[in-house]
C-alpha cells in the first residue's frame, strides 16, 4: 500500500477513534498531512504508527502509550492543552490551533 | 537540543534558532545509536520530559516548542 493511500486509511480510521473522545483533526491541514506521512513512515519502519513527536524507548509497555492516537494514555495532559502532543488532534471546539502551545505536563498541571 | 527527525515542532525549533542566527547543537534521537538514545532518555526522565523538542539554553531546560521562552532566555 503506498504512502498516500495508507495516509487516507489512517485518517479515516483515526477520525473514528478520536471523535468519541471529543477530539478532531487539527484544522491545520498541512500539519495533518505531514504528521500522517511521518506516521506511515514510522509504521513502515516499526510496524506501528507511533507518535512522531515522542521517542521510542524500546520498552514495549511505554512505547504502547505513544501509538497514535495516544490520547487515552495522556488524557489529563492533552485535555489541559486542548491538543495532543504532536498537534494532530485538537478539542472539537478549537478553531485556532496555533494558539495552543506544547505545555510540559508539569507546567500544564498548574495552568 | 534533542529532537526527532519526524517531529514538525522539532523542525520549527531548529528553524527558530537558525532564523535568529543562533548556533546550536542537536541530536535527532530517533537517528542516534542505542547508547546515545539511552543517555538522552535518562536525561529526559530526570526532568519529567516525555516528548520532544527538548532544548537546553545555558542551564535552563525548555521542553516542548516554546519560541517566546527561547526569546526570553536568549534575550531577543
Amino acid at each position: 500500500m503506498n504512502v498516500e493511500s495508507r495516509k487516507k486509511a489512517l485518517h479515516y480510521f483515526f477520525g473514528k477513534i478520536v471523535d468519541p473522545m471529543g477530539y478532531k483533526f487539527t484544522p491545520d491541514q498541512e500539519l495533518v498531512d505531514f504528521l500522517l506521512e511521518q506516521e506511515v513512515i514510522l509504521e513502515q519502519k516499526h510496524g506501528i504508527p507511533f507518535c512522531p513527536c515522542q521517542g521510542l524507548r524500546h520498552d514495549r509497555s511505554r512505547d504502547m502509550k505513544i501509538v497514535c492516537p495516544c490520547i487515552p494514555f495522556h488524557r489529563k495532559h492533552f485535555d489541559i492543552m486542548k491538543r495532543c502532543w504532536c498537534g494532530l488532534y485538537v478539542h472539537k471546539d478549537v478553531t485556532d490551533p496555533d494558539s495552543l502551545p506544547q505545555l510540559p505536563y508539569s507546567e500544564a498541571d498548574h495552568e | 537540543m534533542y529532537t526527532l527527525s519526524t517531529c514538525p515542532w522539532c523542525r520549527k525549533t531548529k528553524n527558530f534558532f537558525a532564523g535568529h542566527n543562533i548556533p546550536f547543537d542537536y541530536i535527532d534521537y530517533d537517528l542516534a545509536d542505542a547508547s546515545t538514545q539511552d543517555r538522552i532518555i535518562e536525561e529526559l526522565d530526570a526532568h519529567g520530559a516525555t516528548g520532544f523538542p527538548y532544548v537546553k539554553i545555558d542551564n535552563e531546560i525548555v521542553y516542548g516548542y516554546n519560541p517566546s521562552r527561547y526569546a526570553e532566555l536568549l534575550g531577543l
